[in-house]
């Protein structure tokens, strides 16, 4: 069942980076946030359950733990750059009629679309195997 | 086959069903506003009443349990509960065949080898 515990969270993250990624591209223009500046794109960073300096701590000859599988560790903006645009009668515009507007490149946050389906479509074919193997595991011994 | 085993492929039979139960519910929910998705873990709790002796293990009962909520949200998401669901049913079914064989032997046993 190991497998399949791997792959559903593979599902979850790349899933959640999906949601991570609309977000970015919903908020395209956004100019002003509830926290009061530009908007910043988010970027999604996963890492394994278990990490490097568990593995580390962990004695020889200890059992893995059960839980292994990929992690969402934190949702975190990036620093990329904001751009001003002159448009004095946007609302948002500052004294000298500029309006901050996130630097967010689409063709970027597209490219990564791509990438996070593919994850998640690769996800779904290991999970789709390990059931295979195990629904094939349940004939051991059967009739035919 | 001991009693132990058997009631002990029983029990987590028990907990797969509820399991399956609350995954239905979960998609059943899935659109409802300020539902909690309900989990149940089951494997840790029996292992430990294995452990304590036969009695324990009798007493066992699993129990439904409300899921963390997802960093981005705590919606359900219909595609791990699928994959949820079919990985209990795999293992119920295992089980469920597991306790067959040990029936059919049984039954070889109270026919004499006839």
């Amino acid at each position: 069942m190991e497998a399949m515990q791997i792959s559903r969270s593979g599902m979850d993250v790349e899933w959640q980076r999906l949601q991570v990624i609309a977000q970015n591209i919903a908020n395209m223009n956004t100019t002003r946030t509830a926290g009061g500046g530009v908007y910043q794109a988010r970027r999604l960073v996963s890492g394994p359950v278990e990490g490097f300096a568990q593995i580390l701590s962990r004695y020889p000859g200890q059992p893995a733990p059960p839980k292994r599988g990929v992690t969402v560790y934190d949702i975190a903006a990036t620093n990329a750059a904001t751009q001003r645009l002159f448009d004095p009668s946007h609302p948002h515009a500052d004294d000298g009629g500029f309006v901050t507007v996130p630097a967010i490149s689409q063709a970027e946050e597209m490219t990564l679309m791509i990438k996070t389906t593919r994850a998640y479509e690769a996800n779904l074919v290991a999970l789709s195997a390990a059931q295979q193997i195990y629904s094939s595991a349940l004939q051991v011994g059967r009739q035919a | 086959m001991s009693s132990v085993s058997e009631i002990l492929a029983i029990k987590a039979m028990d907990g797969l069903y509820l399991r399956a139960a609350a995954i239905a519910e979960n998609i059943a929910n899935s659109n409802s506003r300020s539902f909690h998705i309900q989990t149940v873990d089951f494997e840790d709790a029996l292992r430990q009443a294995t452990l304590r002796g036969p009695d324990a293990l009798a007493e066992f009962k699993p129990s439904l349990q409300r899921a963390a909520e997802a960093i981005t949200g705590g919606d359900v998401r219909l595609d791990l509960e699928m994959a949820s669901a079919s990985a209990t049913s795999l293992r119920y079914s295992a089980l469920s065949d597991i306790l067959n064989r040990q029936m059919q032997l049984n039954r070889l046993a109270i026919r004499g080898g006839q």
